[in-house]
């Protein structure tokens, strides 16, 4: 095998918490450049903990959290933002009180120019075009993830992380959320997707991951994840 | 036409200066999610500042303007910030109005500290109040022309700010989500930080501005009042839209000058209507405009309260009622009379706990409801007169239902109103009744009859008898209040348990799960107001009894939120934080600003120290309040943990028990003093958990004998490593992990 590139992100042994409960016990990920990673498992596995210490917004109790082999452990949130990761959280990643162009506004904080943004949402997203106005809590819920995913488009960030896109989103939505994704992981992203539906995100991913009980359980390419998961979501 | 147009000209001057102070109340609610009452006090203390650099230093007005608007508004609302509002997210509503309530308490204090109320303080106008010109006939000050222009670039600099800047953007949307701010690089602190601070300042420049065009004379109270009045204008914009609060502010100013130009100015009325017109607009406005729909998901937030078992209630209430007699025997008569008067406030913080506690429900105006029961029991429970004057249980029992009449019809907005809205009617209602009842001192003629509300502006209210009962006598109204206490404690708890309780338990969660279960909400929170504001009433006809004369200030707007602090504070889930906060309010400031007065009287060379330490106990009673964003939950909620986790600590418990009993019986006796007793008594009560912790950590961590490991254990790696360590074999343990296998 040839040698592998080094990961962008890295979770080694990361231990993390809520209180006296811990959720997290020694995780071990790593996202290779330019790949997609799947994170899979059922609730209350741990997975949107994880997502929330790569992105930076939850403390580490052991372990190391690494950017491009960098050790960045105690990061904040918006220094991970401007480093490059680009993080959608689970649910709707938007502020419903602001209009449509006002999210994109917001979204500039990296550095993006607004009408960068605005110019690859709506080339992307003819319907975010029409709506520039709206306010973003009164569209459909695919709208709405549609202008969250439109950060990803127009920041130009080195990491996504994606948790849960496909909550409460139609199946056809989902399908095309992830035909965007799946392109922006050919344009070079790297991308890092927590999903409890393994059926809609299995088919772009380069590797997956299992998660049960706050440890990773397997990892490797998605066909031999795929096997273990009917046995692990239904008798694990 | 020369009237009307000077009175519009002062009208849209008064509307523009509540239309900066409104403007920057929206800012902050608008970045930060909390409704700033605290704004009013802020415009104040600049103003202070402000007149002491001007008069007190002589600094001309440009420089004063600089340094006081420029740069001490913006610090004293970082400063906010940082210290206390961040602190917040997270929280309740309830707890969120209580801190800035504090806020609020902790200004004017700190105010009336270091300027002295009864000295005068003026501020002028800027360019003197002789510079003016002449328009159409009617006469325009400079000082006016500022204040138009002003609020017209403020309004018209903010709108621009919040939906033509990226800063503005972000303002807005860190009230949202704060988290999600951050995965987009920026630093919701910061954009909350700087919003305190613009707030701030405007609050000052409002101040700076109003009190030349109100009089000129600058008074703690009435200055912070008056800026409170600029809600109204913000409620007109929902506490969102810049333009619509513009307007509202106009609407307002304007309608406060009519009302003088074209109302009878014979009587009381105008007057009082004149003063109470925010109030009325804010309740109409409130009340009239469309609301937020009912939230369906629960939030979650961080006060934690546990559930009385009514058998323990029931239990602590009979150890209240022995605790205070034996309390009563080592007081003199006056401090019977002051311990009766804070069981009084007790009985009305009651009325919180099952109103805010239990059923999420706020009410900012608990002894408004204490002064309707006190006027009617004054108008139709009082027999004989002079000494012999007694007050009649027909008389406190029509008080109660009629407060609780009127719970019903504050209530009616409460059917539609939830969290801050609600808190600003129940103000707003407060603040009305205040103005309009309590000062209504002249006589009406209705249906044939003859009366005055409240004559001569005070109301003397006689004690209660009941048959034998004659509450005359101090320890028996003592004891009456405390077995009346206990006794509404009791039932409160029976009623949290059963299936009442719940479903105000559920209603507080989520109104809309508990409307899907097929709960009636309306009547739900129209038998709770009503219940709430009966036992306020019964406490209020006590409360006035017990002070004997009661006036408007008895009642005011201060004094509720003043008691609605303490109870937060001790913690208004509990029915024991009814009774700490009701007791510090009635008791606690006012025996420990009085003592500190009397010696202040009584030692002249002292005098400063001790009326320093008087208002320093004002201070702090504010700081406390302020520190309920770290503990939301109330003090009695870690009192009552530690005392939970000593059930296992026996001997310390017995220990407490005799050391209680002997320091009871050297009061008695007269051995120490009966302060002594109590502060003794309180610190022993305070540290108990602590020596009971400490108690049970020693019993816990006391480690095994070496001769006795691993007899009654399994053999762990651990404990060979103990073994290793105590028997000086290191160098096994040295060799990278090498252990001496058993």
């Amino acid at each position: 095998m040839a040698e592998e590139a080094a990961p962008l992100l890295e979770l080694e042994g990361v231990r993390a918490g809520y209180g006296a409960i811990e959720v997290l016990h020694g995780v071990d990920l790593a996202l290779r450049p330019g790949s997609l990673l799947a994170l899979l498992g059922p609730n209350g596995g741990g997975k949107s903990t994880a997502m929330r210490v790569c992105a930076g917004l939850h403390p580490l109790a052991g372990g190391e959290l690494r950017y491009a082999g960098r050790k960045v452990n105690g990061v904040s949130a918006q220094d991970a933002a401007r480093l490059g990761v680009c993080s959608i959280p689970e649910g709707r990643g938007i502020f419903p009180n602001l209009t449509v162009r006002e999210n994109l506004w917001a979204a500039t904080g990296t550095g993006a120019r607004l009408a960068d943004l605005e110019e690859k949402a709506y080339a992307r997203f003819p319907v975010l075009g029409e709506r520039r106005h709206q306010l973003a809590g009164s569209m459909s819920g695919g709208e709405q993830q549609m202008l969250a995913l439109s950060r990803a488009l127009g920041t130009d960030p080195a990491v996504l992380l994606l948790d849960e896109l496909s909550m409460g989103l139609a199946p056809m939505i989902v399908t095309k959320m992830y035909e965007t994704v799946a392109e922006l992981v050919q344009g070079g992203l790297s991308v890092l997707v927590a999903e409890q539906f393994a059926r809609a995100v299995l088919p772009i991913a380069d590797t997956a991951a299992l998660m049960l009980n706050g440890r990773v359980v397997a990892a490797g390419p998605p066909a031999e994840i795929e096997d273990r998961l009917s046995s692990d979501y239904l008798g694990g | 036409m020369s009237t009307f147009l000077t009175y519009t000209i002062l009208g849209l001057v008064l509307g523009s200066v509540y239309s900066i102070a409104a403007s920057g109340l929206v800012l902050t609610y608008n970045t930060s999610g909390i409704f700033n009452f605290a704004h009013g006090a802020q415009a104040m203390f600049g103003t202070f500042l402000y007149w002491h650099v001007t008069e007190r230093w002589g600094w001309p007005v440009w420089l004063a303007l600089i340094v006081v608007v420029g740069l001490a508004g913006p610090a004293m609302g970082a400063a906010l910030h940082a210290v206390i509002m961040r602190g917040l997210r997270g929280t309740a509503d309830v707890t969120k109005i209580i801190v800035t309530v504090a806020v609020l308490l902790g200004t004017v204090y700190l105010a009336q500290w270091i300027w002295n109320p009864d000295e005068a303080h003026t501020v002028g106008m800027f360019f003197g109040a002789g510079a003016k010109i002449t328009v159409g006939g009617v006469v325009v000050r400079y000082h006016e022309i500022v204040c138009l222009a002003a609020a017209v670039a403020i309004a018209a600099g903010l709108r621009v700010l919040f939906t033509r800047s990226r800063t503005g953007v972000v303002m807005r949307g860190s009230v949202d989500d704060p988290d999600l701010l951050r995965r987009n690089g920026h630093d919701p602190e910061r954009a909350a930080m700087l919003s305190w601070a613009l707030g701030s300042t405007l609050a000052v420049l409002a101040g700076v501005l109003i009190v030349p065009i109100s009089g000129g004379g600058l008074d703690a109270n009435a200055l912070t009042l008056l800026v409170i009045d600029a809600f109204a204008a913000a409620m007109f914009g929902r506490l969102r839209s810049i333009p619509r609060t513009f307007a509202g502010a106009m609407v307002l100013g304007l309608a406060a000058n009519y009302v003088l130009a074209y109302l009878p100015s014979a009587g009381t009325f105008t007057g009082n209507l004149r003063v109470s017109l925010p109030m009325i607009i804010l309740f109409t406005v409130l009340v009239v405009l469309p609301q937020d729909r009912l939230r369906g998901a629960a939030v979650r937030t961080r006060e934690r309260y546990r559930v009385p078992a009514v058998r323990a209630a029931a239990v602590w209430a009979a150890a209240l009622v022995a605790a205070v007699y034996l309390y009563s025997l080592l007081l003199p008569e006056s401090g019977v009379t002051t311990f009766a008067l804070g069981m009084t406030f007790a009985i009305i913080a009651l009325s919180l706990t099952v109103l805010t506690g239990y059923a999420g429900e706020l009410n900012l105006a608990p002894l408004a409801f204490g002064a309707v029961a006190t006027v009617v029991a004054f108008h139709f429970g009082v027999e004989g007169t002079g000494l012999a004057a007694r007050m009649n249980i027909q008389g406190v029992l029509l008080a109660v239902v009629a407060a609780a009449l009127v719970g019903g019809l504050v209530a009616l907005p409460a059917l539609r109103l939830r969290g801050l809205y609600l808190a600003l009617a129940t103000m707003a209602f407060g603040e009305f009744l205040s103005n309009m009842v309590l000062r209504d001192t002249t006589e009406h003629h209705l249906f044939g009859t003859t009366f005055t509300l409240f004559p001569d502006g005070s109301l003397v209210v006689p004690p209660l008898k009941v048959g034998p009962l004659d509450l005359r006598d101090g320890t028996t109204f003592l004891m009456t209040a405390t077995v009346l206490f206990a006794l509404i404690a009791v039932g409160l708890a029976a009623l949290r348990n059963g299936g009442y309780g719940r479903r105000l338990a559920a209603m507080k969660d989520s109104p809309a799960a508990s409307a899907m279960l097929g709960q009636n909400l309306v009547r739900l929170k129209l038998s709770v107001f009503m219940i709430s504001a009966a036992i306020a009433g019964l406490g209020g006809v006590l409360m006035s009894s017990a002070t004997g004369t009661v006036a408007q200030e008895n009642f005011s707007f201060t004094g509720s939120l003043a008691l609605l602090m303490l109870v937060v504070v001790a913690g208004i889930g509990y029915l024991s934080g009814a009774l700490v906060g009701g007791l510090m309010a009635g008791v606690g400031s006012a025996v420990l600003v009085s003592t500190f007065g009397d010696l202040a009287l009584a030692n002249e060379g002292m005098a400063t120290i001790y009326t320093a330490l008087g208002h320093l106990v004002l201070v702090g009673t504010a700081l406390v309040g302020m520190g309920v964003g770290r503990n939301p939950s109330g003090f009695v909620h870690d009192i009552i943990d530690g005392y939970r986790a000593m059930r296992d600590a026996k001997p310390v418990l017995y220990g407490a028990g005799a050391l209680g009993a002997v320091l009871y019986v050297l009061a008695l006796t007269d051995v120490i003093g009966t302060w002594t007793f109590a502060l003794i008594a309180l610190c022993a009560a305070m540290l108990l958990p602590v020596v009971g912790r400490s108690y049970l950590a020693e019993r816990r961590t006391r480690p095994v004998p070496l001769e006795l490991a691993g007899v009654d254990e399994p053999y762990t790696d651990e404990l060979r490593a103990r073994l290793d360590r105590e028997l000086g074999l290191t160098a096994a343990l040295e060799k990278g992990g090498a252990r001496v296998t058993a």
